[in-house]
């Protein structure tokens, strides 16, 4: 058997049938189409939050959050008041392998006004060094340093959104503001950001010492986070069990009792959000491979179809030589064929129908390996396995009975 | 070349008494011969030239091909035969549609082990003279160039035989009358005919008639026939 001429024939065959190719192809084009773009938004989603991310949690990086989960498998949560700066230091000097922690503690929807300007957003505080553990570059003046985080002083570094809000094009540095009812004096202004994985626009950040927010403005004693960095990431875990213990034995919560802090680590994070996104990488793909079982139904009979209608060719083809296997071959090699196509236009669909998506949700435009078998394996698996009972059909036919 | 033996097919209907369509026929036939096989419709004709052209087995007695007996063959093996050492021409030309006719001479080449498919089948083309339809779709083409292009077709793996299923029956008498030529030459040339008909007038163009009746086979020559006339 000549099967690089039989490939050519196939192709003649299939462009000859145009309507019956394209409708073989059709439910292949739709359901990898769905297929591609819902994967793909799945995983731009995942992308777009791992970036996010990064911005405000490396790999060497762990959050302690003062959050109370109410009951084991229950997703939703309190804030606690429990999580103070001595546990922070306990946790310091008691866990090895930490090389800088920040406390950190806000006061939301606070209006900030220079001279007939205003703004209203949330007031961050945090220690001297924040601006490394949070990896902020300041881009006018300096961030405030340990003496003011000492004597609480009344200095605040800004987003440049506030700044642009507040002051246009000139130099807020120096310039005085007021939080509230109290005065404060501008001494930085941050690098541009972009937006957290909450969707928080980090370029609304004020920052003011911690001691500053938490004896001045909001007269409490705990803190609702804290960063720690961790000196090796390979010691993550250990780092994170310590933690874990410290905090146990200072709150005094016994073994099954659920913890009033949850440790994040980037792995965690990695976990959430991938459950999050969950629904675009396993649910709509799921329902698209349902489409791709229709398709492979339309598939099977209009194969059916095409063969009743080519009984003779196959008689003829058989009179002239063909075994049987070659009849089979070729009637695969067609259903092969048009399902690929059916496939690569439905991923190419899929992916142009992504490229607009991502424009309008400010997904980044990834292609994910993954398209690639979908789009140019998948379809051939469902077309055979469609295929293979006509084509059977047809390569059982006995010539006498399909030439009469 | 070909020799039956005691040949009978049959065919039964949900245990009714089976029919005979070929009734213990015993024939040989040799190499480089132009035998016309004729019968009135009905006759085992049809058949007969299945069987021959081992598109179908018989259902008792012996057929060898070329010194082979058929019934030990496989299907593959019977494919194989049919591919290189026969060529059919049927009653309705049996051309792919929408195909040039160039692609449909090809055919046979697609299931052999040949290259240069495309030149091959041109030299076949040449052979009935229509080089010059080549690229024209088989439904574009007159039934007469059909049926030239369903013998280059025959002729393009360069058969040992070559069965012809009434080829003149869709044609008008012109048309047929420059087939039956081409078989002429085709046998001049070497190659053994076999051409199944229910025509006395396409049958007298063969070396030598068979006579199927009832699927009963009796031999006569042309002359013997006239003369009983």
């Amino acid at each position: 058997m000549n099967r690089k001429e039989i490939l050519k024939s196939s192709f003649r065959i299939l462009k000859r049938n145009k309507m019956r190719t394209f409708f073989m192809a059709l439910g292949i084009i739709i359901g990898i189409a769905s297929l591609s773009l819902t994967f793909t938004i799945g995983k731009g989603f995942q992308r777009q939050m791992a970036e996010r991310v990064k911005k405000f949690l490396g790999s060497n990086d762990l959050l302690i959050s003062a959050v109370k989960l109410k009951m084991e498998g229950n997703k939703s949560s309190d804030l606690v008041s429990t999580f103070t700066i001595d546990d922070l230091k306990a946790i310091v000097s008691e866990v090895p392998g930490i090389s800088m922690f920040d406390p950190h503690q806000i006061l939301p929807n606070q209006e900030i006004v220079a001279g007939n300007q205003n703004i209203s957003t949330t007031i961050k505080g945090s220690s001297a060094i924040g601006q490394i553990v949070w990896n902020r570059g300041v881009i006018k003046g300096e961030f405030f340093n340990e003496s003011e985080e000492l004597n609480a002083s009344r200095v605040v570094v800004i987003g440049p959104r506030i700044a642009e809000t507040l002051f246009g094009s000139s130099n807020p540095v120096g310039a005085q503001i007021r939080i509230g009812n109290i005065p404060f004096t501008v001494k930085g202004v941050f690098e541009p950001k972009g937006v957290d994985p909450h969707g928080n626009d980090l370029d609304l950040d004020v920052f003011v010492p911690i001691t500053t927010l938490m004896k001045r403005m909001m007269n409490v004693d705990y803190i609702v986070m804290a960063k720690v960095v961790v000196a090796d990431e390979n010691h993550m875990d250990e780092v994170v069990s310590g933690i874990t213990a410290v905090l146990k034995e200072r709150h005094h919560i016994s073994g099954n009792e659920p913890n009033d802090f949850i440790v994040v680590d980037p792995i965690f994070v990695r976990e959430k959000i991938k459950e999050m996104t969950r629904v675009f990488n396993v649910l709509l793909p799921l329902i698209s491979l349902i489409a791709l079982l229709a398709a492979g139904i339309v598939i099977i009979v209009l194969m059916f179809m095409s063969v009743n209608e080519r009984t003779s060719e196959i008689g003829l083809r058989k009179a002239v030589g063909a075994r049987s296997k070659d009849v089979l071959f070729q009637f695969l090699i067609e259903v092969s064929i048009t399902s690929l196509l059916g496939g690569v236009i439905g991923m190419i669909i899929g992916l142009a129908c992504f490229k607009a998506f991502g424009v309008i949700m400010h997904l980044p435009f990834v292609i994910p390996w993954q398209i690639f078998v979908f789009g140019l394996l998948l379809p051939i698996v469902v077309g055979i396995a469609a295929g293979i009972t006509p084509a059977r059909k047809a390569a059982k036919y006995d010539p006498v009975v399909a030439l009469r | 070349m070909i020799q039956l033996k005691n040949v009978s097919k049959t065919y039964s209907n949900n245990g009714q008494k089976p029919v005979y369509a070929v009734k213990n026929a015993n024939l040989v036939i040799k190499k480089g011969e132009f035998v016309a096989i004729i019968g009135p419709s009905g006759s085992g004709k049809s058949s007969m030239m299945n069987i021959l052209g081992m598109l179908d087995r018989p259902s008792t007695g012996e057929y060898f091909f070329e010194n082979r007996e058929v019934n030990t063959l496989s299907e593959d093996e019977l494919a194989s035969i049919r591919n290189k050492k026969i060529g059919f021409v049927f009653q309705k030309f049996h051309l792919l549609p929408k195909t040039t006719a160039l692609e449909n001479v090809e055919l046979p080449l697609l299931y052999s082990d040949r290259n240069n498919i495309r030149s091959l089948a041109m030299a076949a083309l040449s052979q009935v003279n229509l080089t010059d339809r080549a690229t024209h779709r088989a439904n574009e083409l007159s039934g007469g160039q059909q049926q030239r292009v369903a013998i280059a077709r025959a002729l393009v793996n360069e058969p040992d035989i070559i069965f012809a299923d009434e080829p003149t029956g869709n044609l008008d008498y012109e048309s047929g009358q420059e087939i039956i030529r081409i078989f002429q030459a085709l046998n001049n040339a070497g190659k053994t005919i076999v051409l199944i008909t229910h025509d006395q007038t396409v049958a007298s163009f063969a070396k030598r008639t068979i006579q199927i009746h009832d699927g009963v086979v009796s031999e006569n020559s042309y002359e013997k026939l006239v003369s009983h006339e």
